[in-house]
């Protein structure tokens, strides 16, 4: 009877400790997380519904919803809004097709296969902003490489003043950003590559099927996961966009972003108040994108698994 | 639960350090007042907070002045860029950091500074030498009938033009740009962003306009000279007088653009003389101080920098010293011939050295005497935004000039109504 006891105890014993050995060993974690994500969310929420005073040092008010109402009734923030999603539309669209071929590429078996994966790597490695001004110097009216290159091989665009010209400045912040990231892109779809397993190929072309088919039918859906986690992260940097209009125009000629706006009224005009607001919608706006991809690829997933 | 208890005591922490700043400086809103005399006896260290050194004589400084008496120098260097300088001593300020005893600071900056109580008060030490000093760069330390800083150098802009071309130099703007649309046109800043502020304000000064009212309280740049020199500006793009390029100009696109020979005429500051004078059209331009325009007298914009000493200063008599010495007379001198930073003081343009560094240092005396400030507002960056923005769209023929200066006009005075 005892020892029953003791088991018992021991038993219950066990079980409380080992939830309160969980919640212990997930606490520091959860600190962090509260230290280095939501405490800078909080206080940013938080200034985003005050004033602080540019005049009268110091001072600062309540002003509730203000600073919102303020972004919202702008026409520089929705200008900014539609810079912010046609960028992140065409240039993601154009990385999938780009990093998908890259991916393709890359997976066959060749020789001077790792250097090529490498080399394809390169231009993701140069800092972004270090990029972005070096396509600034390219694309410089008269003198940069852009328009001397046209110029010389009689090919149109020549005479574009490409960074001074709505549309125009655009195209070169996409073209900016595909060649930086189309090759992240295409390392995440060679991973998903990889675990394609031969067999299905090999089956296929058993059965018949044209190299067309294996791609459409084999390649495609089993890609598709690591499509939609590829798309997720690049969706996301691309809607907080910063260093490119930054180095390009600095928001010139309709390349003006949300990120760009919010810290052209943080620093420029020492808006705390408004910059916050700004910062919040963008993060919300990020929040809802990533909502809807994560749904997206989870049930996407759950499917996978059910059709096996 | 704990996590909950957690945040709510920081944003308590928060809400009280907000409201503790409310109330410190409520109280001590007359600013700290610099003693003429006390620089004399001065001691101890002093950190100057300026900009990158890109000509040397930063450090120069500081080590001559250290070497000279009992107060000891050191520089701080900030960012190579103008907003990127404000932003670091913003922090530093904000958070009343003592390292920063006398602060280099661009002359837009002074009125903001000097509101949110950054600086100390220096209207004595100013009224002991005011005579040495160009009047005009004085107007840049000004805020509220009070001296907030000591002028470091001075800048102005010029009109180039190519002597092969042009047979003399033009007396109006209007000459400029029928001329420019007759030869291979007129460059200037015309970018998004402060330079094209200044560009405006050239030909608005020009024109006997203005932006606000002395007192920086009443918008005018709604006003007929302001509706014709948009006019004017925009129909110069239009015709071809200005480069399409133009609208992304910066200081360096535009010189480039001279130099290689594709450009009759440049608005630029000093420093493209003697760039220009290496270049291969060297022999084949000159400069001129600003012409009129239609009814008024030429004017310009004043750049460069003032030093100023920081609230926060636990030395504020060494940085008294040291702005003293910045300013004085053979300091001067020596930055107008080693760095070839237009000095502040009407003397130093007469001297021979000066004037052999600079041929055209009597020019340059004159450009500066007829330029003015940039408005003189704590809200300075929102003002600008508004010009260079709208002023932008106008020029690439977004907007029609009559409706750009009404939307300048009220954007303005939104800035000016900012809490």
């Amino acid at each position: 009877m005892e020892a029953a006891t003791v088991a018992r105890s021991r038993k219950r014993g066990s079980g409380l400790s080992e939830r309160r050995l969980a919640a212990a060993m997930v606490s520091p974690s959860l600190i962090v997380i509260a230290l280095v994500a939501a405490y800078p969310i909080g206080y940013a929420i938080w200034l985003s519904l005050h004033e602080y005073s540019v005049r009268v040092p110091g001072l600062s008010r309540w002003s509730g919803l203000k600073n919102y109402d303020t972004a919202l009734s702008s026409t520089e923030f929705w200008e900014a809004f539609r810079n912010t999603f046609l960028f992140t539309g065409i240039s993601v669209a154009i990385e999938l097709v780009l990093g998908v071929a890259f991916a393709l590429a890359m997976h066959r078996a060749f020789k001077g296969r790792a250097v090529l994966r490498a080399t394809v790597l390169v231009p993701w490695a140069v800092l972004t902003f270090g990029s972005g001004l070096l396509w600034r110097s390219i694309f410089e009216p008269d003198l940069g490489f852009a328009n001397s290159m046209l110029s010389a091989l009689g090919l149109p665009g020549g005479e574009v003043v490409w960074l001074g010209q709505q549309g125009y400045a655009m195209a070169v912040m996409i073209f900016a950003d595909v060649w930086k990231t189309a090759p992240f892109m295409a390392l995440l779809i060679l991973a998903g590559l990889q675990v394609i397993p031969d067999e299905l190929y090999d089956a296929a072309k058993v059965d018949g099927a044209s190299a067309w088919q294996r791609f459409i039918r084999i390649t495609l859906p089993l890609l598709r996961p690591a499509i939609l986690v590829a798309l997720l992260f690049r969706t996301l940097d691309a809607l907080r966009v910063f260093d490119l209009p930054f180095a390009l125009t600095r928001g010139a000629n309709g390349t003006n972003t949300l990120s760009l706006y919010a810290y052209e009224e943080l620093t420029a005009n020492r808006l705390v108040g408004l910059g916050s607001a700004l910062s919040v919608l963008t993060f919300l706006i990020v929040m809802v994108v990533s909502f809807m991809y994560i749904r997206f690829v989870g049930g996407n997933i759950r499917g996978l698994a059910d059709e096996r | 639960m704990r996590i909950t208890r957690v945040m709510s005591a920081a944003l308590a922490c928060v809400a009280l350090a907000v409201a503790g700043c409310g109330g410190d400086d409520e109280e001590s809103k007359s600013a700290k007042k610099v003693d003429p005399g006390a620089a004399d006896k001065a001691t101890g260290n002093v950190n100057w907070c300026i900009g990158k050194d890109t000509t040397g004589t930063f450090s120069k400084a500081v080590k001559e002045f250290s070497s000279k008496g009992q107060v000891k120098a050191k520089l701080i260097e900030l960012p190579e860029a103008a907003d990127q300088q404000r932003t670091q001593l913003v922090q530093r300020l904000r958070a009343k950091s003592s390292e920063c005893d006398v602060l280099g600071m661009d002359v837009i900056w002074t009125a903001e500074f000097a509101a949110q109580d950054w600086l100390q008060d220096v209207s004595d030490v100013v009224a002991k030498r005011k005579d040495d000093f160009i009047p005009s760069t004085l107007e840049t330390a000004k805020y509220e009938d009070k001296y907030w800083a000591l002028p470091y150098n001075t800048n102005a802009g010029f009109v180039y033009y190519r002597t092969d071309q042009v047979k003399q130099p033009p007396d109006n703007w209007e000459d400029v740009y029928s001329e420019a649309e007759k030869g291979d046109g007129l460059v200037y800043q015309g970018a998004r962003y402060e330079g094209l502020t200044v560009n405006f304000l050239e030909l608005l000064y020009s024109a006997g306009g203005k932006a606000l009212s002395d007192d920086g309280k009443t918008v005018e740049i709604d006003s007929p000279e302001a509706v014709e020199v948009l006019k004017f500006m925009a129909d110069g793009v239009e015709q071809g007088a200005v480069p399409k390029a133009n609208s992304t100009y910066k200081e360096e696109e535009s010189r480039r653009a001279f130099e290689s020979g594709k450009a009759t005429f440049m608005r630029n500051w000093p420093y493209a003389y003697s760039l220009g004078k290496d270049s291969k059209i060297a022999d084949d331009f000159d400069i001129t101080t600003f012409p009129k325009f239609g009814e008024g007298e030429g004017a310009g914009v004043l750049g460069g920098y003032d030093v100023a000493i920081s609230a926060y200063s636990k030395n504020p008599e060494g940085a008294a010293a040291f702005a003293e010495f910045l300013t004085s007379p053979d300091w001067q001198r020596t930055i107008m011939t080693e760095a070839s930073l237009p000095s502040t003081l009407t003397a130093t343009y007469d001297d021979p050295a000066v004037q052999k560094a600079f041929p055209f240092a009597e020019k340059l005396r004159t450009a500066v005497e007829q330029a003015q400030p940039r408005p003189v507002t704590p809200v300075y960056p929102q003002v600008s935004e508004a010009i260079f923005k709208t002023v932008h769209a106008a020029l690439q023929g977004d907007m029609p000039p009559e409706e750009a200066t009404k939307t300048m006009k009220s954007e303005i005075e939104k800035a000016l109504q900012t809490f």
